[in-house]
């Protein structure tokens, strides 16, 4: 493969140790993957640290502690604690304290700490044919595919693209892996982020890892609901990329994919997604989780005039889960009032799935560590359901924003029902 | 098999390793499928279900996607219940790779198709991500 000047510099030590071991890790990818040679990136989006699993807050601090310094912006991803205010969740101080670390970490390499899936609603907005690389599969879909920049599904290596600012030219940074791979015929008339999460989900499964071409939308989906749209599909499907007409940078309103493999998504495809994530007791959730991805600024406004004047019921706990930039916008646009008021917590950094709620993880038996008994968790994005079934383990309820804040209000399930417009 | 055969591959992930072979026929998943603390497959999907993966040389037909497969080989390796090597017969998602790369296990996919006829569960196999093949120990 062909390296440039400044490459092989980083190779033989010129920037330092840290990034030394970053160029030859991925140069090893490239190899991997037959890349012809590396870009420049403009952007990524990296690992927390987290402190739920061993040894990973240590190995963010030991890229840290080698003097890692970051070549181009950097936002962090989600983390297992809210490290303003973990006591409010039930993580123990312990958790918190070493999540915290994370942080120091992360500033230390002059990352931008955001902890969240959704850097995008905290200021990270790379744009067309930005080459970048991002660990969240969420960032990776929305960036293919409603800015229009290139990302691959990373994993650790996107904090060596941070670091070093180059990544191997192969899989979605190729013009050749951006077209469309099947036609979803969409006949279903998805209103609202819960059902883009489960049109997402059901696409996903048609399609696996391919790119698939949206047609037969009535509207064009609002941001909030292309978010919703790419990380259902990067659920249940190893999707990177979708295609909509008019939309997707740069394929215009004329795209139909023609000729590619079919499939069709209807309404009683997309109330089948939700039907399958309504596996609890319709008066047993003990929790009611809204923010799926991490809430934008709008879906936070949603929530508080959802909540306004209301009360949520004895014995749900209801979260709101964002990012701390909407957090703070959103405090200081009187938002938080009407929902804390209700009796909601709004946390951040963190999630239900990414907390120490999760049984899937391993945490230092000196952290002092225990999930809590869950019965179920309701919940508005099919992504959140996804993950609560496989990593919390206990039955989830899945139905709209608005009838899951009218659940959470009267303590009983609203499913949500079927559409036939 | 011949006693000390050899079959060429594409290395994915360098490195040698050396360890019984355990044949699947079916996709795994390193999140979900894997209990991290013993290594055992826990997936129910999996015909390994049951099975410890721990300084084994994992045969896959595929690995199914998920962009936090690195997260939980990297932590196998962190406690010690990490495979010795991978052999893939497909291609697998990037984040299977970096795990691979930052756990230090070696990835190879045969290009000689006599590998998957001749391969049995059991057998001690080398895999060499530096020289490009897998073989048979000979002692095996």
């Amino acid at each position: 493969m062909h390296l440039s000047e400044r490459d092989r510099a980083l190779l033989d030590g010129a920037e330092g140790e840290a990034a030394r071991q970053a160029m030859a890790a991925l140069v090893q990818l490239a190899e991997a993957y037959d890349a012809p040679d590396m870009v420049d990136i403009g952007y990524a989006h990296v690992h927390a640290g987290m402190a739920l699993y061993k040894g990973d807050v240590e190995l963010i601090e030991s890229v840290a502690g080698q003097g890692a310094r970051m070549a181009v912006p950097v936002s962090t991803n989600i983390a297992n604690a809210d490290m303003g205010d973990w006591a409010s969740t039930g993580a123990p101080d312990s958790l918190g304290k070493l999540q915290k670390r994370a942080e120091a970490a992360h500033r230390a390499m002059g990352s931008a700490t955001s902890f969240t899936c959704t850097p995008y609603w905290a200021g990270h907005w790379p744009t067309w044919n930005m080459h970048i690389a991002s660990i969240e599969s969420g960032v990776t879909v929305f960036a293919n595919s409603v800015l229009g920049a290139r990302s691959n599904r990373d994993g650790f290596f996107a904090t060596y693209a941070g670091i070093t600012g180059r990544y191997p030219r192969f899989g979605l940074h190729l013009d050749e892996n951006r077209r469309p791979t099947h036609r979803v015929q969409v006949t279903a008339r998805p209103r609202g982020t819960a059902d883009f999460t489960a049109l997402g989900y059901a696409v996903g499964r048609a399609v696996t890892n391919g790119v698939p071409l949206i047609a037969g939308l009535d509207r064009r989906p609002d941001l909030d609901e292309l978010d919703a749209l790419g990380v259902g599909m990067a659920t249940s499907g190893g999707v990177a990329m979708f295609v909509i007409p008019g939309v997707t940078p740069p394929f215009g309103p004329e795209a139909d994919g023609a000729g590619l493999p079919e499939a069709e998504v209807d309404e009683g495809a997309l109330a089948g997604i939700f039907g399958e994530f309504s596996t609890g007791d319709e008066t047993g959730f003990d929790l009611v989780h809204l923010g799926c991805p991490h809430a934008s600024f709008e879906e936070m406004k949603h929530y508080a005039r959802l909540l306004e004047g209301r009360r949520v019921a004895d014995g749900v706990e209801v979260w709101i889960t964002t990012n701390r930039v909407v957090r703070q916008m959103a405090r200081e646009a009187g938002l938080l009032a009407p929902m804390l008021a209700a009796g909601a917590k709004v946390v951040s950094d963190t999630c239900p799935i990414s907390c120490h709620f999760a049984c899937t993880c391993s945490p230092d038996p000196a952290l002092g560590v225990e999930p809590p008994k869950i019965r179920t968790i309701l919940v508005d994005s099919a992504k959140q359901a996804h993950y609560v079934r496989d990593m919390i383990q206990c039955p989830t309820l899945l139905t709209t924003s608005e009838l899951a804040v009218e659940s959470a209000c009267t303590g009983r399930f609203h499913p949500r029902p079927r559409r036939n417009d | 098999m011949t006693e000390g055969s050899r079959w060429s591959a594409r290395a994915l992930v360098r490195g040698l390793a050396e360890g019984p072979a355990m044949v699947s026929g079916t996709a795994l998943s390193f999140l979900g499928d894997l209990d991290i603390r013993t290594g055992r497959v826990v997936g129910a999907s999996s015909d390994l279900a049951g099975r410890v993966v721990a300084g084994r040389v994992l045969v896959l037909p595929e690995t199914r996607g998920s962009a936090g497969a690195w997260r939980f080989l990297y932590q196998l390796k962190v406690h010690g219940t990490h495979p010795a090597a991978l052999v893939l017969r497909t291609l697998p998602d990037p984040s299977v790779v970096q795990g691979a790369i930052l756990s230090e296990v070696p990835v190879v996919m045969p290009s000689d198709a006599g590998f998957w006829d001749a391969i049995r569960d059991g057998e001690i196999l080398r895999v060499d991500g530096d020289a490009a093949c897998v073989a048979q120990n000979s002692n095996g």
